[in-house]
């Protein structure tokens, strides 16, 4: 009784997966890639784009010090749990 | 019920409706999570309230963040940029509305279920049968209304966000069925080891395939139109996409490694947790070589500036995960607060704040008018920034507290009083997410109604 559920769940996603990807091949998608990254701008480009201030910037320092932080955090607690693993 | 792509200006109904929804429930879901943290500093903190005990804020708390705040929020943005993208009307406005009036009913069943106690009692599956049922069918309203849509599109190309869209609700509608067990009423589980397998396929896939995917469809069409620059490239963007639906569907099993599940399963569940550093980094390349030298711009726009902060936690948080699914590493991590912490970066940190800047980048294309106040809407990024990043730097502490405690042996009770001072610390950063929530929710609503801010063409 372990594997029914189990295997049904990840062929349901699987199945679902395949028949989706087989419809975008033979549906072009992955065609006209270059004019994709454009889509989100269309009808937006006359707008112009917010300007930035030395308060973003700012803010942008503190983000990213923010994340510098939280990787050495992250790169001590491997280094800890390998070293402390029997 | 179909409105033509011909029809008049959309009118953005359902989105605004979701915007509405995601905004309320968040108070609502801090709200019980400041219970909870009550809870775990005093234990008889509100003991003559039956309906409120721990057991049934917490499971308040986490299913009215999973599907009240995150989810709806995410949703509104997709209802705005789903169109948009495809250049044409959404397949019906009435029936998002009502998918939006009949998600706003269900929640409230949800709360009132649980708090007469009738939870399931498996974690993020709590919600009763009756809610499960009603929850598939808000999926399979938002599938019909979006692959609909996706059906009448002008535009051939299907744009990374879309999919991203799509596989979340048609995925998540099917993980909800089999997750949640809902053939089995009664109990709304399997016996055993087997229903402790499939909860974590589906506790899992809520973060990996319901909110990570929204979030990053959200990241995907705001980033590149508040810059103003093209994505860098969209075939990688497919390659991050299709990447992320192979390796994310089958890391459940991390959660039990120290269960006696088969051997095979907790090895697929290990490598793709460490495989997840390919759909991530794909995205996250992808998406900060975009915006490559515009982060002045990005922090002068307040909802891209939420939804670029939201791709930090998401670095962080799938960093964290693939660590986390190291066995060597669990061991000092799993069953602590380290893990509570991960979950609140991933939930709140990475899906929540993109939410909420998805909700901040659209609202004034819906309405036609600026948001009610830009002030408060940086006052509640900075009160979400601190809340998020402090609840991380606490729950990380104590977590690595208690799992070396008992990595050394020692008994529960007697690291208890070690970590107290770190729950006063964890619901004092609450108070920030809390105040966040509620002031978000003012701004919202007055954004969306009783604006005297002058009116602009809506789109």
């Amino acid at each position: 009784m372990y594997y029914p559920y189990f295997i049904t769940y990840m062929l349901a996603g699987f199945v679902i997966s395949v028949g989706v990807f087989i419809w975008a091949l033979n549906n072009g998608q992955f065609k006209e890639q270059q004019r994709a990254r454009f889509l989100p701008l269309e009808g937006e480009l006359e707008t112009q784009p917010v300007r930035g201030s030395r308060m973003g910037r700012l803010e942008t320092y503190a983000l990213f010090s923010l994340a510098c932080c939280g990787l050495l955090a992250s790169a001590a607690v491997l280094a800890f749990a390998l070293w402390r693993a029997p | 019920m179909a409105s033509s792509a011909n029809n008049d200006r959309p009118n953005h109904r359902t989105a605004r409706a979701f915007c509405l929804t995601s905004a309320f429930w968040f108070a609502a879901a801090a709200s019980f999570g400041m219970i909870g943290a009550g809870y775990l500093i005093a234990p008889d903190f509100m003991a003559n309230i039956g309906w409120l005990h721990f057991g049934k804020a917490r499971p308040m708390h986490v299913n009215l963040m999973l599907f009240g705040f995150v989810t709806p929020g995410l949703l509104a943005a997709a209802f705005y940029y789903v169109p948009k993208l495809l250049r044409t009307a959404l397949y019906s406005e009435k029936l998002g509305v009502f998918t939006a009036i009949l998600w706003n009913i269900t929640l409230p069943i949800g709360v009132v279920g649980l708090a007469q106690g009738r939870s399931q009692g498996r974690e993020y599956a709590e919600w009763p049968w009756s809610v499960d049922m009603l929850i598939v069918v808000l999926f399979a309203l938002v599938i019909f209304n979006l692959v609909m849509t996706v059906r009448r599109r002008l535009e051939p190309i299907i744009y990374v966000s879309i999919w991203y869209v799509c596989a979340a609700v048609i995925l998540t509608g099917t993980t909800y069925c089999i997750g949640n067990v809902i053939w089995k009423p009664s109990t709304g589980a399997l016996l055993g080891i087997p229903d402790a397998i499939l909860l974590w396929f589906y506790g899992h896939n809520v973060f990996g395939l319901l909110l990570t995917p929204l979030g990053l469809g959200v990241a995907y069409y705001v980033l590149p139109l508040a810059t103003r620059s093209p994505l860098y490239s969209h075939t990688l963007s497919l390659i991050g996409f299709w990447s992320l639906i192979v390796v994310y569907t089958h890391i459940g099993t991390h959660h039990l490694l120290q269960v006696p599940v088969p051997t095979w399963l907790k090895t697929i569940a290990i490598v793709d947790s460490v495989a997840m550093v390919i759909p991530v980094m794909v995205f996250l390349i992808n998406i900060w070589y975009t915006v490559q030298g515009k982060l002045g711009t990005i922090h002068a726009d307040i909802g891209a500036k939420f939804v670029f902060t939201g791709t930090i936690y998401y670095f962080f948080v799938n960093i964290q995960g693939s660590m986390m699914a190291l066995p060597q590493v669990q061991r000092v991590t799993h069953f602590n607060n380290w893990v509570v912490g991960h979950a609140h970066i991933g939930v709140l940190g990475f899906a929540g704040v993109v939410a909420i800047g998805g909700i901040y980048y659209v609202l004034p294309k819906i309405t036609g008018r600026p948001l009610y106040s830009r002030f408060l809407a940086d006052l509640q990024y900075w009160l979400l920034l601190i809340g998020v990043t402090g609840f991380a730097v606490v729950l990380t502490i104590v977590g690595l507290i208690q799992g070396n405690a008992w990595l050394n042996g020692e008994t529960v009770y007697r690291v208890l009083p070690e970590i107290h001072l770190y729950y006063i610390l964890r619901a004092s950063l609450g108070v920030f997410i809390i105040s966040g929530a509620y002031i978000g929710l003012y701004n919202i609503f007055r954004t969306l109604y009783f604006n005297p801010g002058a009116a602009t063409a809506c789109e």
